[in-house]
């Protein structure tokens, strides 16, 4: 018995830092830019991908490669999804929440043409092989570090939006557009600066769980779901809620694998949000503000 | 006694917008509802309609209760209102906007959907819009969508009609002709009407009764020039040095 | 009672205190034969080929969900972004009974509708609960609850692999007949389902469905009861996509959870509506036709058609602003033209 709950807390713990990290991005273009973007899973297949791609032919070491990946992830952003896309449809949001999806399944057939399950895409960013022994739960090193990851990212994200200046100006257009448009923020900016932010956490999410993760074309829509999850949960574009809602669904999913059932664990996730959506919809958070 | 509120209070969260009001209208009264801004009048108009959910007292109409009732009830019984931004079915012409009005108002034994627009076509006509009833609903002035409210609320033959603040943003012509048009309403169709309005010359010419009030409760009650002259309407409306 | 007249070029129905009338014009009714005449001839003319039978018969069942759907995002107010939910009850149900009872389509399809109403009443409180955009999500999902239920209780639905074993729509002994005499059968069904909902969007629902859409509150205020319509709106129009469930259960002998219920599917049916003419029913068809065909012909150019395919469609959703069928057809100025509204201010 003790075993069990030793192990839950402990995957409470990595899995809820590894859904924080997940749904960061998704919860910042939520509070800024106020809309769904169906298109997040994009983020992980394309910086997987782009990386291997970059190694692959164009012979760049790991570390380039992710450099150059980085790069290419914010271009496509601001090329393809937010210029075009969000704000030509920003009012038409039933064009919007299409063409967001319609994007994504172009990126992951383009990428199942290219390579295929059978490719054997592998990024090797492990930076601790083997796993380490808590009591009686054995765990990965590449997780913990992963969740080590998380939290890092959380906490400059944090410090970022209550310290920079950028970052004030990002919490005052998600609390306030208008207000903030009259005192001078440039909202196109600010837009364009959220999305680019919003990139950074999926990325190195799943740069960190590569090697643990399975790497295909269609891994983007259970992160996706995953990640609408947390957002939802913790009130749509408030970080704090996240925070809170991640590991919240990192206990279940963590209790309902070791205590119940693992086949079940998806079930239970998927089952949450909708309970969490018929009757709380507003989330764990109680203002709408993006901290 | 046709509407009569006794004692509604609502709150929303900490602020009260309602406290403790007594209004009553009786049958063929003109009242007017008056008080500087904010001081809780729509929601008046909204707990009556059954838009929101009083915490206390009563709401009785015609000597039924209608306390909390949903509001498409209340506006079967009788009790019809216009909303202050004109609030359309934008991409409906104007005639289909009234045959909403028509179909839903009240139960219409042997009314098919051409006898419906038939309808529609006279409340359309008699507000004068007749000639735009095959017009979008969001391409309208802002004078012909003060009628097309006007012309919804008769179409679902109301015993009350609640008018809320009807000559904000029209010009003195469009007022007068606003003014000239409810009054025909008031004399053919024999409603009884709640009138919020800030316009003071409409309020002291239009109506019987002037109610007054102020961070949601009522300050004063009367004629028209007896409001107009009581210093707890001006301290409320001017302040107290001018009281 | 029911009383019939005739008068002045329409058929009066009085039931009980309610009247309506149907407008018989006969002028009215060239291009609606025309297009009948045509779908009619079009089996007989791919007669040897079943694939292509096939592909008219998928495409008329995905217009059947999309006509359905032209009904419900009006009526509701929302956008239900999971139809495929449905088109898994019906077909499951179907499935089921057709394998464990051995039950054959005509006994079945009763039961798929009973199904359809059933769960449609169920979730239907989610249409006056949820706002727009809330619902929308949870809609988004529930087809993924029900994939993973198959997935978990993958003895009775056989999550992967689907069940299979299903008695066929119908069995004329040779083949090819079958497949003709199935496709004017999903022929048949589309023309019904378009005749259902074409009437009901020119009716008195129609009016209150048009009225939810554009303002429920409004509505409410002018005595229409909102939650009624909006839960009868629901219900009926699932139980009909209930019904393609059933169709393509039969039809295909096999049903596999995951082919139906995942985003993909869902994807295709939106698009559908948005480029065959946002919202509206005739277009959903064109739209049905279109996509159908697309999927098809752009097959013989490779692998490289999974990645044309999405793309083809995301420059068409850009660059027609009324769909295709907007292309033969200028909605007239006083036509009701429902703006999709996902998320409610």
């Amino acid at each position: 018995m003790l075993d069990t709950v030793q192990m839950v807390v402990i995957y409470t713990f990595v899995l809820g830092s590894l859904y924080l990290l997940l749904s960061l991005g998704f919860s910042v273009v939520c509070g800024v830019l106020r809309i769904f973007h169906l298109g997040y899973g994009v983020t992980f297949v394309a910086a997987v991908y782009a990386t291997w791609m970059l190694m692959k032919e164009f012979g760049l070491g790991l570390i380039p490669a992710i450099a150059g990946m980085f790069v290419i992830q914010c271009v496509f952003t601001l090329v393809v999804i937010y210029f075009p896309i969000i704000r030509r449809y920003a009012e038409k949001e039933e064009l919007l929440l299409t063409s967001l999806l319609l994007v994504a399944l172009v990126v992951e057939e383009a990428v199942n043409y290219k390579y295929p399950v059978m490719a054997g895409v592998n990024i090797a960013t492990t930076i601790l092989p083997g796993t380490l022994k808590i009591g009686a739960a054995s765990i990965p090193n590449q997780m913990l570090i992963a969740a080590g990851v998380a939290i890092l990212f959380t906490a400059l994200f944090v410090i970022y939006l209550t310290r920079a200046r950028s970052g004030l100006v990002i919490r005052a257009v998600s609390q306030n557009l208008e207000a903030a448009q009259l005192m001078g923020a440039n909202i196109e900016r600010v837009y364009a600066l959220a999305m680019i932010l919003s990139v950074i956490p999926p990325t190195m999410a799943i740069l960190v769980m590569a090697p643990i993760w399975s790497i295909e074309p269609a891994m983007g829509w259970p992160l996706l779901q995953t990640a609408i999850l947390v957002a939802i949960l913790g009130g749509l574009g408030n970080i704090r809620g996240t925070l809170w809602a991640a590991y919240i669904v990192g206990f279940i999913a963590a209790a309902v694998a070791f205590m119940v059932n693992p086949r079940l664990m998806g079930l239970a996730t998927l089952i949450m949000v909708v309970l969490v959506l018929v009757f709380r919809p507003e989330g764990i958070a109680r203002s709408e503000s993006l901290w | 006694m046709l509407l009569n509120m006794q004692n509604v209070t609502k709150h929303f969260g900490g602020v009260v917008a309602v406290s403790n009001l007594s209004l009553s209208i009786k049958q063929g009264e003109i009242v007017g509802l008056i008080g500087p801004n904010g001081a809780g009048k729509t929601t008046v108009m909204n707990v009556i309609s059954g838009v929101y959910k009083i915490d206390s007292g009563k709401i009785e109409f015609d000597g039924m209760d209608i306390t909390n009732k949903a509001p498409h009830e209340i506006c079967q019984l009788g009790i019809s209102r216009t909303f202050q931004i004109p609030r359309p079915f934008p991409d409906m012409t104007t005639l289909l906007n009234v045959a909403v009005g028509v179909l839903c108002g009240k139960h219409r034994p042997h009314m098919s959907f051409g006898d419906a627009l038939l309808d529609a076509s006279h409340c359309l006509e008699f507000v004068g819009l007749f000639g735009k009833r095959n017009t979008l609903a969001r391409d309208l002035t802002l004078y012909e969508l003060r009628a097309l409210e006007l012309a919804r609320t008769l179409a679902t033959t109301p015993k009350v009609i609640m008018i809320d603040e009807v000559m904000a943003g029209l010009n003195p012509a469009e007022s007068l002709r606003a003014i000239k048009l409810i009054r025909r309403m008031i004399d053919e169709y024999h409603v009884s009407v709640l009138w919020i309005e800030h316009v003071m010359k409409v309020i002291m010419e239009a109506t019987d009764r002037v109610e007054v009030l102020h961070h949601g409760e009522k300050i004063a009650s009367g004629t028209p020039s007896e409001v107009a002259n009581d210093p707890k309407v001006i301290q409320a409306y001017l302040g107290a040095r001018y009281a | 009672m029911v009383r019939v007249e005739h008068k002045r070029g329409r058929l009066v129905f009085h039931i009980k205190d309610l009247k309506l009338e149907w407008a018989i014009e006969p002028r009215y009714w060239r291009n609606p034969l025309l297009a009948v005449g045509g779908l009619a001839l079009l089996p007989i003319f791919f007669s040897g080929r079943p694939d292509m039978l096939t592909l008219i018969t998928t495409a008329t069942v995905y217009a059947c969900i999309a006509i359905s759907m032209g009904w419900q995002f009006v009526g509701i107010g929302r956008l239900n972004f999971g139809p495929q939910f449905f088109v898994g009850i019906g077909g499951f149900t179907a499935a089921l009974l057709s394998i464990h009872l051995g039950w054959g389509p005509l006994q079945t399809l009763p039961i798929v509708i009973l199904m359809g109403l059933i769960f449609g009443l169920m979730l239907s409180p989610l249409t006056t609960i949820a706002k727009g955009l809330y619902f929308s999500v949870i809609t988004l999902i529930l087809p993924l609850v029900f994939l993973e239920f198959t997935y978990v209780y993958t003895g009775i639905f056989r999550g992967e692999s689907g069940l299979s074993g299903i008695a066929p729509l119908v069995n004329l002994g040779m083949v090819k007949l079958n497949y003709v005499v199935s496709c004017y059968l999903s022929l048949v069904m589309m023309l019904v389902f378009l005749y259902i909902v074409d009437k009901i969007l020119r009716s008195r629902i129609g009016l209150y469905a048009a009225a939810i859409n554009d303002d429920e509150d409004v509505a409410n205020t002018m005595g229409l009861n909102i939650n009624k319509w909006k839960i009868v709106c629901y219900t009926i129009s699932s139980a009909m996509i209930a019904v393609t469930g059933w169709f393509i259960a039969h039809y295909f002998s096999t049903f596999a959870g995951v082919t139906y219920l995942p985003l993909a599917f869902m994807l295709k049916i939106l698009l559908m509506v948005m480029v065959g003419g946002r919202g509206e029913i005739y277009g959903s068809v064109v739209g049905a036709y279109f996509v159908a065909s697309l999927e098809k012909g752009l097959t013989a150019l490779g692998p490289i058609h999974h990645v044309l395919f999405p793309i083809i469609l995301l420059i068409l959703l850009f660059t027609l602003p009324e769909g295709l069928y907007g292309l033969y057809r200028r909605h007239k100025y006083r036509e009701y033209f429902p703006t999709i509204r996902v998320r409610k201010r």
